[in-house]
């Protein structure tokens, strides 16, 4: 075996070492690369912005743990601008697998860095099953949906809840999702209701929500940790009061750089290889 | 920032963190372990889940506190059990009605969503005007091409002969930068999940750990 052979068959765990090795450098010793901000996260962000002081915002925490890493920046960053706004934040989880602790978590982390209380800047309804069913119901009556929220006080004791009794209550609702359920927020909430729907999700679904945007079903994207950083960025950019607090999406854009370098590496690599194992083969 | 030593939380999960990593090095027992806990966890998690966040307060709750005005809420109890009756095979037939009910309702939901939701607005969505400026234009044509080359490509009840072939390329090709575009996101999304575990081992366990021990 030559040694184009050789390279062209690399043992892949050696290749799991360069990633692992990319990945850990810049999360030790941060980059901090700049950030563009793409119109459909830009679309999220103004449509927050026009909102007033006492609007609310519904936002569904539909993901687990295991999608955190994309989908925690973007929850930080937006309940961050919801609270600069003065906008009245509503959280509730579709999702079974996670999806209400993700919301607990979220809303505690706003609380601890810039005081938002419980019941007077945001409220969390909880979890709920069956999805499709929930979002119809709540068309209707929320409260019907949600008796109590995830502490299990009772929706109509809730003074913030006051006058909120269903979708038309809410300038939008934004759901931050993983699987199937935010394409659900658009075909069946916006679809049938009406209210603005903007989507938080992985960048592993976000191909196909921007044909929804392009059809002008959803007021924007924001597609995985590149999104979040640009959320990150716009709250920053906008209210200094932001600054100092933590821009993760922002640190792992650090990291993807590096890795996706790698990738390209080891794609070009291999691609070269076997055009000179070719050559050599064919020659024989 | 004071660091402590990291919790047994922090332990239990890095543990499980390197465990599961260490499939990229080959199958072993550790991984297992971890694979087997995650799904045994998953499963009890999600029963707690739907008692106490959908049982307790939408079911329970209101027909033992007001019977008289939920009562209707048997209903569909009386259909939640019966659906266990396929465990006893005698029974097991009863189980289809509550399938049925199910199976009716969400027919009926989806296929109003589908249509309303989606076939309607994203076929709307491909109409696109050509009287535009050129940048815009480009775009314009661009989609529509795409959308009608790739209904072409899959439309399989003639031949793909004569002027379909060449559409029916063009609509491959669309597909092909679909697809590359979608794995793109795809690899940013699992770099995604790796830079999680990492910053989690790095900043809640290995750096307090060594803080702690080697004073840093």
């Amino acid at each position: 075996m030559s040694w184009a052979d050789r390279l062209l068959f690399v043992d892949r765990r050696i290749i799991f070492l360069f990633v692992f090795v990319g990945a850990l450098v810049p999360i030790i010793a941060p980059i901090g690369l700049g950030v563009t901000v793409s119109p459909p996260v830009q679309q999220v962000f103004d449509r927050i912005e026009e909102m007033q002081p006492g609007d609310a915002v519904m936002i569904a925490f539909d993901y687990g743990p295991s999608d955190g890493p994309e989908l925690d920046p973007m929850a930080n960053s937006i309940l961050r601008h919801c609270h600069f706004r003065g906008v009245k934040v509503v959280g509730l989880s579709l999702f079974p697998l996670g999806g209400v602790d993700m919301a607990i978590a979220r809303m505690r982390q706003l609380a601890d860095e810039l005081g938002a209380a419980d019941g007077v800047g945001w409220v969390n309804l909880g979890y709920k099953d069956g999805a499709q069913a929930p979002m119809k119901a709540m068309g209707e009556n929320i409260a019907s949906v949600f008796p109590t929220d995830a502490n299990g006080v009772p929706y109509e004791e809730i003074a913030m809840l006051e006058g909120l009794r269903n979708y038309n209550n809410f300038e939008m609702a934004i759901s931050l999702a993983t699987s199937i359920l935010g394409e659900w927020w658009i075909n069946l909430v916006n679809a049938q209701f009406g209210i603005d729907v903007a989507i938080g999700t992985t960048a592993v679904s976000a191909p196909k929500y921007y044909a929804y945007m392009e059809a002008k079903q959803t007021l924007g994207v924001i597609g995985g940790m590149k999104g979040a950083s640009e959320y990150e960025e716009l709250v920053e950019r906008h209210y200094p009061q932001a600054k100092g607090l933590s821009r993760t999406a922002t640190m792992g854009m650090d990291v993807q750089s590096i890795v996706h370098l790698v990738i390209i590496f080891f794609i070009l690599f291999g691609n070269l290889m076997f055009i000179v194992t070719r050559g050599k083969k064919e020659a024989k | 920032m004071e660091l402590q030593l990291p919790g047994f939380g922090q332990w239990i999960a890095a543990f499980f963190t390197l465990f599961v990593f260490s499939f990229l090095y080959k199958d072993n027992i550790l991984y297992r372990f971890a694979e087997s806990v995650f799904a045994g966890v998953s499963f009890g998690y999600y029963i707690g889940l739907a008692y106490i966040n959908t049982l307790e307060p939408n079911l329970f709750s209101p027909l033992f506190g007001d019977f008289s005005s939920n009562w209707s809420l048997l209903i569909p109890f009386a259909f939640g059990v019966l659906l266990y009756l396929r465990y006893v095979p005698k029974l097991a037939w009863i189980s289809q009605w509550s399938l049925a009910v199910y199976i009716g309702y969400y027919i009926g939901v989806n296929l109003l969503q589908r249509l309303h939701g989606e076939i309607l607005p994203q076929t709307k969505g491909t109409m696109l005007p050509l009287n535009v400026e050129f940048g815009q234009l480009i775009g314009n044509l661009v989609v529509i091409v795409g959308v009608i080359t790739v209904l072409i490509y899959f439309f399989f009840s003639s031949p793909h002969r004569g002027p379909l072939k060449p559409a029916a390329r063009t609509g491959i090709y669309f597909l092909m930068i679909s697809f590359g575009a979608s794995f793109g996101y795809t690899v940013m999304g699992r770099i995604s999940l790796l830079i999680g575990r990492l910053t989690f081992l790095v900043d809640e366990w290995a750096r307090p750990l060594v803080a702690t021990v080697f004073g840093g």
